[in-house]
């Protein structure tokens, strides 16, 4: 395998990484929106997040997308496959994280919450000034793996026609016929990638001062 | 616009055939996936220090890289090294080695679970270490490895779709091709959506039962 | 054959560079009771799991009953690792009690107790379980049979260990600091069970910090102190004055527990 088909490979997987950490990062924030309405004590918001976690957890990430994909010219939606699979893929991660927050938010000690209560913060500034920076920091681990998680579910939007690395190696094998080469150095890129994810993660874990005593 | 189910529902042989065959190849590669695992991890804790180093690399690999690039090189590159195998045994070899990473773990930390003294104990009274490993140790890890496991299930699960790009006709398959061919690929797929759901919240709902039936004599741990 | 049912020679224990058992050479007699005393990290522990081949020695040899434990030498004097077969052989002659009791979990008392039966001495059920019966009434804990360790208290725990280990009929019973992990009100139940099994004239080697167990059951004193073996001798000769200094450091350890009252 040549140099040049590997270096079509190094780039096509640069949109890998971006889709995957603008959708990490969307995902967060819609996971901590779906955190605050379980929190919220109202009914109706809370079976929408149970719902939307449940619904989302249960189901493949590939049958979503399909479902997606197809939908949205049904509806009338037309927008580039970058942005359809950055929905897909903030959704189904939104559900994932929501569901590793929830540890988070319990692991939350309860004097610091009413320590805040009783200084006057608002519900609301008590969830994003106390809960949320605490129950980040205590599922930060869980958050890592799910960055590498979501790397490698990345693959499947090739269905909805978004060129990264593995509907790229899908092309260059229709073109030359090395499936064993050109599929064995796409596993190796993701391989190196979820490395350095994985050590940056472990570094960031031992940096970070930890949440008091649990 | 406007949703039309029946049009789907009057392939219900299709449909029906499509998820047998998805709970076919889960089921097959779940317990094929467990059990290449549990070998692997029983491999690792008896076979000296090069064998128990010796298979991190797969696993690492197997853990670091997408299952559907997996899936592609075995069953693309595979005939290129002799290894032409059908879409099904494909799809099934890839599911059961690509889980066999992660029960892997799971049974390695099960295995460390077990205090060496109650290994000792058994070892003292003569059991052979086939004896310790079946009366011993996998009754003893069972409540540690049963969470796990189920979430490893529920995972291999998912992924089974991904073996209708192999075109194993799976439920995802099947259903695609009568969304197609009936212009209602929408219903299709959020009929099927629903059927995993339902399959991962049975199986979820099996996992806490037989967790509940073995933690009764447990209840203060020693 | 000798009157001894343990016989020890020239012990080497090291772990790394660390020597824990330092050319360590005792004779344990058939029917007595042989106690280990020393400070802790003396390697008195680390002897008594030798002679359960639960350590592997550095080099020297253990005899259980005349026979060869762990390892063997060839026509050349080279030391071979033993066959698993030979050594479960040897090995069934020995009962080993721990410190943590190490009851499974997974069973009941009775299930602890009958589960060599049924898996090593391949009996059936019913027979398995009337004999572990037996061993638990012993102890005196019939009336526990059904319950999981964790309904137990550490003391019953125990005694079921020694049940378990007494099922299979050892002429050897090996005692870990059976104690040591028990509250102060529960050893007393232990060491009862203890004493009846040294009146039927069971051979027992004890690494023990209970002194005046080790003064009133023991037949032979053995002191360990750094992986040596300083003495060995009957307790009437250990603890009469003037003792061995090292010996009379470490009894002053134990004084605020009322040990030199036993004494």
């Amino acid at each position: 395998m040549s140099w040049k088909l590997f270096n079509l490979l190094l780039e096509a997987s640069l949109m890998t990484i971006f889709v995957s950490t603008i959708s990490i990062l969307i995902g967060l924030v819609l996971a901590i929106l779906l955190s605050a309405a379980n929190l919220s004590g109202i009914r109706p918001l809370q079976w929408f997040s149970k719902f939307f976690i449940s619904f989302f957890r249960g189901t493949p990430l590939l049958v979503q997308l399909l479902l997606l994909y197809n939908l949205l010219p049904v509806i009338g939606v037309q927008i580039p496959s970058l942005v359809t699979a950055i929905i897909g893929l903030s959704i189904c991660t939104a559900a994932y994280q929501a569901e590793n927050l929830r540890g988070g938010f319990e692991g939350v000690p309860t004097g610091l919450v009413e320590s805040a209560d009783m200084a006057g913060f608002t519900p609301v500034q008590t969830f994003f000034h106390i809960r949320v920076p605490i129950a980040l920091r205590l599922t930060l681990p869980a958050l890592i793996n799910e960055a590498i998680l979501i790397l490698k579910a990345s693959s499947l939007v090739s269905v909805v026609g978004l060129i990264e690395l593995t509907r790229m190696a899908q092309n260059l094998v229709a073109s030359t016929f090395m499936p064993l080469e050109i599929y064995a150095s796409a596993g190796l890129i993701y391989l190196v990638i979820n490395l350095v994810v994985a050590t940056a993660g472990r570094q960031l874990e031992r940096r970070l001062p930890g949440v008091g005593s649990k | 616009m406007g949703f039309d189910f029946d049009v789907i529902l009057s392939k219900q042989d299709q449909l029906i055939s499509g998820i047998a065959m998805t709970i076919f190849v889960w089921v097959v590669g779940t317990l094929l996936a467990a059990l290449i695992g549990f070998i692997v991890a029983t491999a690792r804790r008896y076979g000296g220090v090069l064998v128990d180093k010796a298979l991190t690399v797969p696993i690492e690999v197997i853990r670091g890289t997408p299952f559907l690039v997996q899936l592609f090189l075995l069953y693309f590159g595979g005939p290129y090294i002799g290894l032409s195998l059908d879409a099904l045994p494909a799809g099934l070899l890839a599911l059961s080695v690509y889980g066999a990473a992660y029960f892997a773990e799971i049974f390695r930390a099960g295995y460390q679970s077990v205090p060496p003294g109650h290994v000792e104990a058994a070892e003292c009274l003569g059991f052979t270490r086939i004896q310790i490993i079946r009366n011993i140790l996998l009754p003893e890890m069972a409540l540690l490895v049963i969470p796990p496991s189920v979430n490893m299930a529920i995972i291999l699960l998912k992924e089974t779709a991904l073996l209708s790009l192999i075109t194993v006709p799976e439920m995802t398959m099947t259903a695609s091709a009568i969304g197609s061919q009936e212009y209602a690929f929408v219903e299709a797929m959020v009929l099927i959506a629903l059927v995993y759901w339902v399959l991962v919240e049975l199986a979820g709902l099996l996992g806490r039962f037989a967790e509940k039936k073995l933690s009764r004599y447990r209840l203060a741990k020693a | 054959m000798s009157d001894n049912a343990i016989s020890v020679q020239h012990l080497v224990k090291r772990f790394g560079t660390t020597t824990v058992l330092d050319d360590i050479s005792l004779e344990i007699p058939r029917g007595q009771v042989s106690c280990l005393i020393g400070p802790s990290g003396s390697g008195k522990s680390t002897l008594l799991r030798c002679m359960a081949f639960l350590e592997e020695a550095t080099d020297g040899s253990i005899f259980i009953e005349g026979s060869p434990l762990g390892f063997v030498y060839d026509g050349a004097g080279k030391r071979q690792r033993q066959s698993a077969n030979d050594l479960r052989k040897v090995r069934s002659q020995i009962g080993m009690v721990f410190q943590q009791f190490n009851l499974w979990p997974h069973m009941t008392a009775l299930g602890n107790v009958s589960a060599a039966l049924r898996r090593v001495r391949k009996m059936g059920k019913a027979e398995a379980e009337e004999k572990a019966m037996l061993q638990l009434r012993k102890v005196g804990l019939e009336n526990r049979a059904g319950h999981y360790p964790s309904q137990l208290s550490g003391g019953q725990q125990q005694r079921v260990a020694i049940a378990r280990s007494l099922a299979l009929e050892p002429k050897i019973m090996l005692f870990d600091e059976p104690t040591s992990a028990l509250d102060p009100e529960l050893t007393g139940e232990v060491l009862n069970v203890m004493r009846g099994l040294a009146s039927e004239g069971m051979t027992m080697v004890v690494v023990t910090h209970e002194i005046g167990f080790a003064a009133t059951v023991g037949n032979q004193i053995s002191f360990l102190d750094h992986g040596k073996l300083l003495f060995t001798d009957a307790p009437s000769k250990v603890f009469a004055k003037p003792r061995h200094p090292r010996l009379e450091q470490f009894l002053d350890t134990y004084l605020d527990r009322g040990a030199s009252t036993l004494i």
